[in-house]
């Protein structure tokens, strides 16, 4: 099963939302769309989805011309922002009302719902609304609605983002079981570098309705396209320092070093984390972020260094990458 | 221990000003209550003693009559239901369809109905008059709630737009992605999430029905076929001499009676959707 987007366009009045944007996803692949907000990655969702129709282009799953198909025949499991549970029906009825429309005997409706509510520690929550729910459990809830869906592809709308940073590093690993690596595409939309990083098999970063660069967390991290790449992969992020000669340098805060032999700096600010800790430095090239072990000793007027291999090129004027030489 | 005294004085005020706001509004009724159970003679003489000022005669009076005034009753719940019932039954998806419009459209569409909605349409009872004689729908229950119901659609519009409105988007493309069709979303998603709303509508269109008097009057004459409004008007105006206060009297309270079981049954839907808001996402 596989899932591609050719030359989509898109517009709602004078805004052009996506333009010419392609995207393959592989069978079992997962692919983040990471950007800001605004920059179409929510309307691609919606335009796979069915919920929204391209000016142009095509939509194709498992070969299949799916423009013109209505969203209710597409076959697609979404997982929404607002979670979108229906707020007069309790979990049962919730999962059972998409399965009873489409059909089957009622026992074998029964027993994947309760199956699947198991799999989502559910079960003590099958009678409840959603509104007695707590915020992961109406998670669950979407994710399970989704999984009964028995879909073609899986589409998660920043499906974490209401959730407190606990909750998300325990759901996780459970979305990573039961949605990503199965047979289906799955396309993930978050704002959040991180989890895209932990979760997808590649991510695709969007710009005002393009995708300035697709490709694996660790060709993204090490060879980012363009700076805003750059800047949106990896936290801290990276430096970057005042324009010479058409070029800008980049350096990761952690390639930074804290060397006496270095260019001189002041601490504008620092914050301990523990295991490491930030700093924020003034020097003759501008100010840099720096982190380094939790344990370092900082003088008050620390000197800084990086070794060249480290440095990432960029264009001054279109902001793209320069081949390293 | 400061603050104590102050807070009781508010809140005796404030029971004070409750108190006379039901004297109030509950007042008038409760003197058509007590008339309605007086002699003719005790209403118009103070100097009867108590025990002999009461009487039933006047409801005994009111369903001895031809047709008797039970008649009535049934008239105006026939055509007030059967109002109502037209009414959602065209405003609910014209309700869907009109908060589905592009923003564009929506306003000056809006407008339109709400120009509709404050319009006096007593002004039209001549124009209604003419449909009924040239569609021959005069002296007919069931016609007279087309008229009714298309009065009362700009209202109901207005209200149900906004119900449907103020649901989330994601809910409809939620039930869409699960394979509802149209259909299928308004029966089990959407119409469960409007129903407050559908409920304070249906109880506006019925109150209006129950007592729509114009209309009535010109397309109703047969005397079994007379509404509420119209046959206590004829009760007042029965006789030349003398006003009967104590039968009109007791015709307003049975007359009352279904709407306040109405209303005490819906109570909570209608103030609910009367306050809006009620549908948490």
């Amino acid at each position: 099963m596989t899932l591609q987007l050719r030359a989509i366009n898109k517009r709602f009045g004078k805004r052009q939302v996506l333009n010419q944007l392609c995207l393959d996803v592989a069978n079992g692949e997962c692919v983040a769309l990471l950007g800001a907000s605004g920059c179409g990655k929510s309307t691609a969702l919606r335009l796979i989805a069915g919920l929204d129709h391209p000016d142009q282009g095509s939509i194709r799953i498992n070969g299949a011309e799916m423009v013109d198909v209505p969203a209710e025949r597409r076959r697609v499991g979404m997982v929404f922002q607002s979670y979108a549970l229906f707020p007069h029906l309790n979990v049962w009825e919730n999962l059972e009302l998409g399965l009873r429309m489409r059909g089957g005997t009622a026992g074998a409706r029964d027993e994947r719902i309760r199956s699947v509510l198991e799999v989502l520690q559910l079960s003590g929550q099958a009678r409840q609304r959603p509104s007695q729910l707590s915020g992961g459990q109406r998670q669950r809830v979407a994710l399970a609605r989704a999984l009964l869906r028995d879909p073609l592809v899986y589409l998660l709308d920043e499906p974490m983002s209401n959730l407190d940073a606990q909750l998300r590093e325990d759901l996780r690993p459970q979305l990573r079981r039961l949605m990503i690596g199965g047979e289906q595409p799955v396309v993930y939309v978050t704002h959040d570098q991180q989890e895209a990083m932990a979760l997808a098999d590649r991510i695709a970063v969007m710009r005002e309705g393009c995708i300035e660069q697709i490709g694996t967390p660790r060709e993204l991290y090490l060879q980012p396209a363009s700076t805003y790449v750059a800047q949106f992969i990896g936290r801290p992020q990276m430096n970057l320092l005042r324009a010479k000669d058409g070029v800008i340098t980049g350096i990761r805060p952690d390639d930074l070093r804290l060397d006496s032999a270095g260019s001189p700096c002041t601490i504008l600010s620092r914050e301990w984390f523990g295991a490491n800790q930030m700093l924020l430095v003034r020097c003759d090239r501008g100010d840099l972020r720096l982190v380094c072990p939790g344990e370092t000793e900082i003088e008050a007027e620390p000197r800084v260094s990086w070794p060249s291999a480290s440095e990432h090129h960029f264009d001054a004027v279109s902001g793209r990458r320069l081949p390293s030489d | 221990m400061t603050d104590k005294p102050m807070t009781r004085g508010s809140m005796t005020r404030r029971t004070f000003w409750i108190a006379l706001l039901m004297v109030w509004s509950l007042g008038p009724m409760l003197w058509q209550l007590v008339s309605s159970f007086t002699t003719a003679d005790a209403l118009v003489n103070d100097q009867l003693s108590f025990w002999s000022r009461w009487t039933l005669n006047n409801y005994r009076d009111l369903l001895t009559t031809d047709p008797p005034f039970w008649r009535y009753l049934f008239n105006s719940s026939f055509v007030a239901s059967l109002t109502t019932l037209l009414t959602l039954m065209f405003a609910i998806p014209a309700a869907y369809g009109m908060a589905k419009l592009p923003d564009r459209w929506r306003g000056s569409l809006r407008a339109a109905v709400v120009g509709a909605a404050l319009f006096p349409y007593v002004l039209l009872f001549l124009a209604l008059l003419e449909l009924a004689r040239t569609f021959a729908l005069g002296n007919n229950l069931i016609a007279i709630a087309i008229p009714y119901s298309a009065l009362s659609m700009p209202l109901a519009l207005l209200l149900l737009t906004a119900a449907f409105e103020a649901l989330p988007n994601d809910l409809e493309d939620a039930a869409k992605l699960e394979g509802l069709s149209l259909w299928q979303r308004l029966r089990w998603v959407l119409l469960p999430l409007i129903a407050p709303a559908s409920a304070s509508t249906a109880i506006l269109v019925f109150l209006f029905a129950w007592n729509e008097y114009p209309v009535a009057l010109t397309w109703l004459s047969r005397s079994d076929l007379l509404t509420l409004p119209v046959a206590m008007a004829r009760i007042a105006g029965s006789s030349t001499y003398s006003v009967p206060y104590g039968t009109y009297a007791a015709a307003t309270v049975l007359g009352a009676i279904p709407l306040l079981v109405l209303v005490l049954v819906f109570q909570r839907q209608i103030v609910s959707g009367l306050t809006n808001g009620s549908i948490k996402g």
